[in-house]
């Protein structure tokens, strides 16, 4: 392991953490917010990443694995549900499905 | 600055700038391809930091499966020829300065954190062997329910998005 | 090693039965092509032998299985016997529905996946290591995203199951975010090598703090807690009734059970002492129960005032059910065993009054086509049974005595009370007056306005009124005779790793 601190991955992840968190809130595309949740996914697989390789231990790959694998079910079944709303509605904007009031 | 730091440093800035161009831009494509750019920045990360493993099941199944994914979902909810792809409005002006905001109280935070890490402990040079040791002791539960949970992604997946052969019943409000 | 194991799966039937009657419905929907009820009655078999094998847990001991990942112990035992039960009314009521029915889809997949759900749910009750509290909130909630959008034909049943998703992955990335922060300062998954080395002190208490407020997000997602509740009233109106009601009970009752065993478990200070007994004492600068207090004040006032408005009785039902995972948060709030004890009593009390309120709901939409509060004017002339059945749980909703609402929530105030904590008290007896505003609203379109000229009376079959009787029934039972249930919520707070 080189000079690099631990403190940098964990800034890179949390930047990363955070582009993908406005991103979420920011766009309407339902598929891109889709993306951005898996950017979020992905800084939270960094820093785990991350502190395993400075505790020495792997606990933190183990759970980065159980991520990657819940997060291709997850979005699997998102994306299926887009595709059947979008059969319905012929569209993916969020601020267009909105038969239903809050 | 050895060539450790210029790899980390490469890596950190295509993982951040394509992620600032997912959620920037306006073209749906172009968010899916720069995905693929912090999917790969990601992965380079995690072998600076000795996860062969993982990086490898990054590229395996981020790369190949959840942006392939992405790609389908593009395609089947747009229709490629008569509509452009470009998607929603977006002030980019306040996004960034919500995203400099957040990142630097989450930084400032974490900077004077004092993280419970092992002086001189250097993860080991490959970790699938006890990776795999530990799936299928310690972890033999989450292991089972993981296969559960693809099971049942599997099947909703497959169910929500077929076509029924039925007509469809409108239920318009 | 492997006598560790052999002897956790011995304790882990209930859900290893789950499992496979999820595999077996899959393979007999393949299988059978006719397309009947069969395998509702399968899954009810399934489930019934999970409960065999529940009452053989031994309830006294304390296990921690497969390596410190999963807890047995009375506190998990008690709502897994919660959520079983609910499942098993579902399936009833499912057989019942016309909304399901008139789909004409495969219903075994529907079932083998409500199976899934409830295994989802057991797993929750228990899971004592971040990583199986993640793995099985996740098994929950795509098993419900699913449910949610099966009527997908529906309009609005394929858009609630979209923001459901939405706000789900949200949810659980920011709750996996406080996971990989509190494993950065701690280097452990499970809760108890997190309770020990936060003892050992010296932790920066901001980014405890920080990492715990994200967790709470996953949490607050599961039982709809403000400011996490935005996907509710829309789920619960697009998805099937059925779910919606397994929903409101069930997954509410899951998501407590793991937010009390993580807050219990990992942030308890066992050192100190001088406290009254059974109160617990939280880590130094660590004011957890005051960030609770403000969640649960903001959860049940959001969800009363905004429940006024409404005119879809599911969806008020659905406002309301926010409203009441607010007022059992405030047992949370007291870190006391009452409290947590007054939280096992009002889920008990809170299952029959919801799913009574959901099922009449259902039985009148089947017959009238709609869940519009109009449509139930004059109700009480056209079917009494099902109007006074629905006036007992609505009361019950709002906690009038005898009805066991009033049960549920006294013990609730009780413990307020007992701690110390008279705003929120106060707030609560508030939020309960506000209630009744909204619940009396439907009581009068059912009695007190006319039904229409052409509205004929409604008849329901034998099946229908014994699954409402048995609803009823403890409904009003339980706000007069409670000694036997107070007993048993009491004797059930016991958790693994907790002195």
């Amino acid at each position: 392991m080189s000079g690099i601190p631990l403190n940098y991955f964990v800034f890179l992840s949390a930047i990363l953490f955070t582009i993908g968190v406005v991103g979420v809130l920011t766009r309407r595309n339902a598929i891109i917010v889709f993306m951005c949740i898996e950017l979020m996914l992905n800084s939270v697989n960094l820093s785990l990443v991350a502190f395993s390789a400075f505790h020495g231990n792997t606990r933190g790959q183990i759970l980065v694995f159980f991520v990657m694998a819940v997060a291709a079910a997850e979005a699997a079944v998102g994306l299926a549900i887009i595709i059947a709303l979008f059969r319905n509605k012929q569209t993916v904007n969020i601020d267009e499905i909105n038969i239903m009031k809050w | 600055m050895n060539l450790y730091d210029i790899v980390f440093y490469f890596f950190a800035f295509v993982t951040l700038a394509s992620a600032g161009v997912v959620v920037f831009s306006r073209n749906i494509i172009y968010s899916a391809f720069a995905l693929l750019f912090t999917f790969f920045g990601v992965a380079g990360i995690y072998v600076l930091l000795n996860a062969d493993f993982i990086a490898v099941s990054q590229i395996l199944i981020y790369v190949g499966g959840i942006l392939v994914l992405m790609l389908f979902g593009v395609m089947l909810t747009n229709k490629v020829i008569d509509v452009e792809m470009k998607t929603g409005t977006l002030q980019t002006l306040p996004a960034s300065v919500l995203v400099a905001l957040i990142a630097g109280a989450l930084c400032g935070i974490f900077y004077v954190t004092d993280w419970k890490i092992v002086r001189g402990v250097s993860a080991p040079a490959t970790t699938t062997n006890s990776l795999g040791e530990m799936f299928m002791t310690t972890y033999s539960l989450p292991f089972e329910v993981a296969s559960i949970v693809l099971l049942v992604a599997l099947l909703g997946a497959a169910m929500i998005a077929r076509k029924d052969r039925l007509p469809q019943i409108k239920n318009q409000k | 090693m492997l006598e560790q194991i052999i002897h956790s799966v011995n304790l882990l039937k209930p859900e290893t039965t789950l499992a496979i009657t999820f595999c077996v419905l899959l393979v007999v929907d393949l299988i059978v092509k006719k397309r009947g009820s069969e395998t509702a009655w399968l899954a009810l078999i399934g489930l019934a032998i999970t409960g065999f094998f529940l009452m053989q847990e031994p309830a006294a001991g304390t296990n921690s299985i497969f390596f410190n990942m999963f807890a047995v112990d009375a506190f998990s035992i008690f709502f897994k016997f919660i959520i079983l039960a609910s499942t098993v009314m579902i399936v009833l009521f499912s057989l019942q529905s016309n909304e399901l029915k008139t789909k004409r889809r495969a219903l075994g997949e529907y079932y083998a996946l409500l199976i899934s759900l409830t295994l989802g749910m057991f797993l929750m009750t228990g899971a004592s290591n971040l990583l199986m509290m993640y793995l099985s909130l996740e098994l929950t909630s795509i098993s419900s995203y699913i449910l949610a959008g099966y009527t997908k034909d529906a309009d609005d049943s394929s858009e609630a199951s979209l923001k459901y998703v939405i706000y789900g992955a949200v949810s659980s990335g920011l709750m996996l975010y406080g996971i990989s922060i509190l494993y950065g300062l701690t280097g452990a998954i499970d809760i108890y090598g997190i309770n020990k080395t936060l003892m050992m002190g010296d932790v920066n208490m901001v980014a405890v703090v920080i990492a715990g407020i994200l967790i709470v997000a996953g949490f607050g997602y599961k039982i709809s807690a403000a400011p996490f509740h935005f996907w509710t009233p829309d789920v619960y109106e697009g998805a099937p009734i059925t779910i919606t009601a397994l929903l409101s009970v069930a997954s509410k009752a899951a998501g407590f059970a793991m937010m009390i065993r993580f807050f219990k478990v990992s942030f308890l200070d066992p050192t100190v002492g001088n406290l009254s007994f059974g109160s617990w004492a939280l880590f130094r600068g660590f004011e957890w129960n005051q960030i609770l207090a403000m969640i649960s004040v903001l959860t049940m006032t959001l969800g009363n005032l905004v429940a006024i408005w409404q005119d879809n009785l599911k969806r008020l039902l659905a406002y309301s059910s926010i409203a009441h995972a607010g007022y059992m948060l405030l047992g949370v709030v007291v870190l006391s065993n009452e409290g947590v004890a007054a939280v096992l009593i009002y889920f008990v009390v809170y299952f029959f009054m919801n799913l009574g309120a959901f099922y009449t709901v259902m039985l009148v939409a089947n017959k009238t086509g709609s869940e519009d509060i109009k449509e139930y004017k004059g109700l009480g002339y056209r079917s009494p049974l099902v109007s006074v059945a629905l006036t007992v749980f609505l009361l019950s909703l709002t906690g009038v005595p005898p009805t066991a609402g009033f049960v549920g929530k006294l013990y609730i105030f009780a413990a307020l009370i007992n701690a110390k904590w008279f705003w929120l008290a106060i707030a609560g007896a508030l939020n309960s007056v506000v209630s009744l505003y909204y619940y009396v609203r439907v009581l009068r379109n059912m009695f007190l306005r006319p039904a229409d000229p052409s509205a004929q009376p409604i008849s329901f079959s034998v099946p229908q009124i014994v699954i409402l009787l048995i609803l009823v029934i403890p409904t009003i039972l339980l706000g007069l005779y409670f000694g036997p249930l107070v007993e048993y919520a009491q004797a059930s707070i016991s958790m693994f790793g907790v002195h």
